[in-house]
């Protein structure tokens, strides 16, 4: 599709529509940011940025960070608006296949989980469980371009 | 803060304008207010606790204020605010939408210079630079922040009017068989696949080849 790139995590090698995602997102973040008024927490940044994490926990963290939104994020992001909820779905079927292939090099060992990422996952759920399951879902959501930008 | 109960309107359109990362806090001043609004700032990072005060920002009259130094960290997230003052009475604070300095700043055209011999013309093309603290600090090329950018070359032959196009990842770019002693314009421009991002077209640096020595 449009905008597929080839990511390297390690051996662990997937091709990803990152134009696609982005656009989408880029589409609705001003309507989704909108309707997160805690300014004082982040559930990807908090405490440590994404990018303080180790290259050789990449895979790891991404994987675990994909399964997150397929599984946590997007099925509590209904909103009023049509238009957002197709550019939702639109987004969520990106990261389905993505969570996928990173499921397959889980699988095939590609993609070990160390010490570090299994703490800053467990402190991103942490953050997310902090909040009632919509707030933390649409913050969460807001967020996409944090985890998009620190992939890339 | 000892401040008055808070009956003016609120300033509008609080919003970062960012080129190259040079990030200016904007905003229009409150509805039906003339002159003699003083304003204050303040900006907090995304997902940390508090506000944080902009001294240099404080009582002004002026509808903007530089914000860079603060919002430099790319990899950061930040709001920005602003209160109005007039005659004893104060308004609300107005924010910003979240602002993410990679994604929604605005990027200058290259620098392009050319060279030329006979039958073939040279560019090099240059990115431009992070907005930094002072002339002596360190410089960060755009092509550190984004490692994806690639350049658009637009060549015109001023004679022919006939116009190529090149999409370059590297920086230096000849362009072979051309006519000797001809004029030709060159043009270029910033891609940035993700996040999408692309400059305007720089203006046009035109050079002739040399004429034909055996001719």
């Amino acid at each position: 599709t449009a905008g597929n790139k080839i990511f390297h995590f390690g051996s662990c090698r997937i091709s990803m529509s990152v134009t696609e995602i982005r656009s989408g997102f880029t589409a609705i973040k001003a309507n989704i940011q909108a309707r997160d008024p805690v300014r004082t927490l982040s559930i990807l940044s908090y405490p440590h940025s994404l990018h303080k994490v180790k290259s050789s926990d990449r895979c790891c963290i991404t994987h675990h960070l994909f399964n997150f939104y397929v599984d946590k994020v997007f099925k509590h992001c209904k909103t009023e608006d049509s238009y957002v909820n197709r550019k939702i779905s639109s987004i969520a079927n990106s990261f389905l296949s993505v969570k996928r292939k990173l499921g397959q090099c889980h699988e095939q060992k590609k993609c070990m989980c160390g010490q570090e990422s299994t703490e800053k996952f467990n402190q991103i759920l942490a953050n997310y469980e902090g909040l009632n399951v919509t707030s933390a879902a649409i913050k969460s959501l807001g967020e996409l371009d944090i985890l998009l930008d620190w992939v890339e | 803060s000892g401040e008055l109960y808070c009956s003016l309107p609120k300033p509008r359109n609080v919003h970062f304008e960012s080129i190259n990362m040079k990030n200016i806090l904007h905003w229009s001043a409150p509805e039906g207010t003339g002159d003699g609004v003083l304003y204050k700032v303040k900006y907090s990072v995304y997902g940390v606790g508090k506000w944080i005060r902009k001294p240099e920002c404080r009582n002004i009259n002026r509808t903007w204020c530089d914000l860079s130094s603060e919002t430099s960290d790319y990899e950061e997230q930040y709001y920005a605010s602003v209160k109005a003052f007039l005659n004893g009475m104060c308004s609300d604070w107005m924010e910003t939408t979240r602002f993410n300095p990679l994604t929604d700043t605005k990027i200058d055209p290259p620098m392009v210079s050319v060279s030329s011999t006979e039958k073939s013309i040279s560019i090099i093309l240059t990115a431009p630079e992070k907005w930094k603290r002072s002339s002596e600090g360190e410089s960060v090329s755009l092509l550190q922040v984004y490692p994806g950018l690639q350049y658009n070359v637009s060549v015109l032959n001023k004679k022919t009017k006939k116009r190529w196009f090149f999409s370059i990842s590297n920086n230096t770019l000849v362009v072979p068989w051309l006519e000797p002693g001809t004029a030709y314009c060159v043009s270029a421009q910033i891609h940035v696949t993700t996040p999408l991002l692309h400059s305007g077209f720089s203006k046009e640096y035109c050079i002739a080849t040399l004429k034909d020595k055996t001719a």
